[in-house]
């Protein structure tokens, strides 16, 4: 029983061995805190007049005012959820070819070349710089809008698809290309099946995601609510503005809660 | 019929895993490749219809040489190899007819096969060969909600509704318990006796091999040696084929001799 007598140390080891660098690091950090602190220049003097201005600002947006800008409020909505729905489907039917491209394991490197140069391209520009450059191509309004959100949409969907085509069991490839089907057949019989769950997924999920970026183009005038919201601010009618935000919440909210219960089906 | 010359297999310009292989089947012949693992058993069978491309030698079905095909002639030549695998390698998302099937794409269009509009006499015949293999009542049902033996079963079918010239099974039965493991094997063997189909089968399970064989090939290596009749295969050979490998061969006989036990 002379176990009983024997102790053992026991601490968590450190993350980073080596104590140089372990508190190397942390002095690091302290220095680039108190640098970056140092940069923010909160000036006291703004903050103490701001407050009046926000207090103004809160006051004129309660009560919100659903009434006298009614018809335009409910004309922008329409307008975004048009384009919100014209352009996820026009953007998803045109992500399925291009994932097919920017798969790896089933195109050739030239087509898979292509294929990823258009998904990058449209994954690297945020939605308000692409809503900036087809506003200034197409014009204001909402065919701006569309055509931004269907270049979001295949980045998003085209990208996470490409994905997914990736990640397939290629047994079932095999299978269906040792019967001599040819290559569109195979993939459409041993592929597409695949990733259908998948991609059914991704659209309902695209469907939330361009609702809410559909407001957001529109500040930049590529129509809709956001352009509604942005003239309200404008003229300092705050009572519109929060109706308008509060409606917005309102129907994401049911927006997320349906595409929710949609994404669960589909398991 | 099937003319195997000087075949020669490298992966990743590796050690070869086939070296200089010969084989000729001949027709109404069941014949089964054994082998401890490695020895090149499956890339034998998947050099045959062009899964994967041997780097030299000949294979030549009635006369054509597989290896110098391309395209459509390669798809036409495919088709008329069936190819039955150890995962079954079923579309799971599908039903047991698409699957089914999906043996016919080699015939039909593309655009028939995508919309699913194949012609009535190779849905007579999806139908007769579900109801042969005992799955008539599954017709609508997903490939993923069916057992082992189930989805080899349709397996066996998507196969035979290629109407093939010769048939190849990589390990068919090592993926299912002993007892449906046997019945497997028995289908496979009367459906294809009954079709006049030769057959070309990997199997890990050597019992099995001395049962239902014809002619049994030793694969050791990538090199043939032995090949005869199941009578011929005495243990001296075994221990020949398996050298190395010998607790690879002794779980093969155990597992065979509890089976019986079962029984």
């Amino acid at each position: 029983m002379s176990d009983s007598t024997v102790h053992y140390r026991w601490k968590r080891p450190h993350f980073i061995e080596t104590p140089y660098i372990r508190y190397g690091l942390l002095a690091l950090a302290a220095i680039y805190l108190i640098f970056a602190l140092s940069t923010l220049r909160v000036n006291p003097q703004r903050i103490v007049e701001g407050i009046p201005r926000a207090i103004n600002m809160f006051r004129g947006a309660v009560p919100p005012d659903f009434e006298s800008r009614g018809g335009l409020i409910v004309r922008g909505f329409i307008e975004s959820i048009q384009m919100t729905l014209i352009a996820t489907a026009a953007g998803v039917a045109l992500s399925v070819p291009i994932a097919f491209m920017a798969a790896r394991n089933i195109a050739i490197l030239p087509i898979y070349a292509v294929g990823r140069m258009i998904v990058v391209v449209a994954r690297s520009l945020h939605p308000v710089v692409l809503g900036v450059l087809f506003v200034s191509a197409v014009g204001f309004g909402a065919f701006a809008g569309i055509l931004t959100l269907i270049m979001y949409t295949l980045g998003f969907v085209g990208k996470l698809l490409a994905e997914a085509i990736e990640e397939i069991k290629y047994g079932q490839v095999e299978g269906v290309r040792a019967t001599g089907a040819g290559f569109f057949a195979t993939l459409a019989y041993a592929v597409f099946p695949q990733v259908l769950p998948r991609l059914i997924g991704l659209s309902i999920y695209q469907l939330d995601i361009n609702l809410r970026a559909s407001a957001i183009v529109g500040l930049v005038g590529a129509g809709g609510i956001g352009a509604t919201l942005n003239t309200a601010f404008g003229r300092y009618d705050y009572a519109t503005a929060s109706a308008i935000l509060l409606v917005m919440i309102g129907i994401i909210l049911v927006a997320e809660g349906i595409s929710g219960r949609l994404r669960g089906l589909t398991k | 019929m099937l003319q195997i010359t000087d075949l020669v297999k490298s992966y990743n310009n590796g050690e070869p895993v086939l070296k200089g292989l010969n084989l000729a089947t001949d027709e109404r012949r069941l014949t089964a490749i054994i082998g401890s693992s490695g020895a090149g058993k499956s890339t034998l069978l998947r050099c045959i219809n062009r899964l994967v491309t041997a780097d030299s030698g000949r294979i030549e079905l009635d006369g054509i040489n597989i290896l110098e095909l391309h395209g459509k002639r390669l798809q036409d030549t495919r088709r008329q190899i069936g190819m039955i695998f150890q995962a079954y390698n079923l579309v799971d998302r599908l039903t047991v007819m698409e699957n089914v099937l999906s043996g016919r794409l080699g015939y039909v269009g593309t655009l028939r096969g995508v919309l699913r509009r194949f012609p009535q006499s190779d849905i007579d015949r999806a139908y007769a060969l579900l109801k042969r293999v005992g799955l008539s009542q599954y017709v609508n049902t997903r490939c993923d909600s069916l057992s082992g033996g189930e989805r080899q079963r349709v397996g066996v079918a998507r196969a035979l509704m290629q109407n093939p010239r010769i048939l190849l099974a990589d390990e068919p039965t090592a993926s299912l318990d002993p007892k449906t493991s046997e019945r497997i094997m028995e289908l496979i063997s009367r459906i294809t006796d009954e079709l006049d189909l030769p057959v070309l089968i990997n199997l890990h399970n050597v019992p099995q091999a001395r049962d239902y064989a014809d002619r049994i090939v030793g694969l050791r290596y990538g090199v043939i040696v032995f090949d005869g009749g199941p009578q011929d295969l005495t243990d001296d050979w075994l221990e020949k084929i398996y050298a190395g490998h010998e607790d690879d061969l002794k779980k093969q006989m155990k597992v065979a001799s509890e089976d019986g036990a079962n029984e």
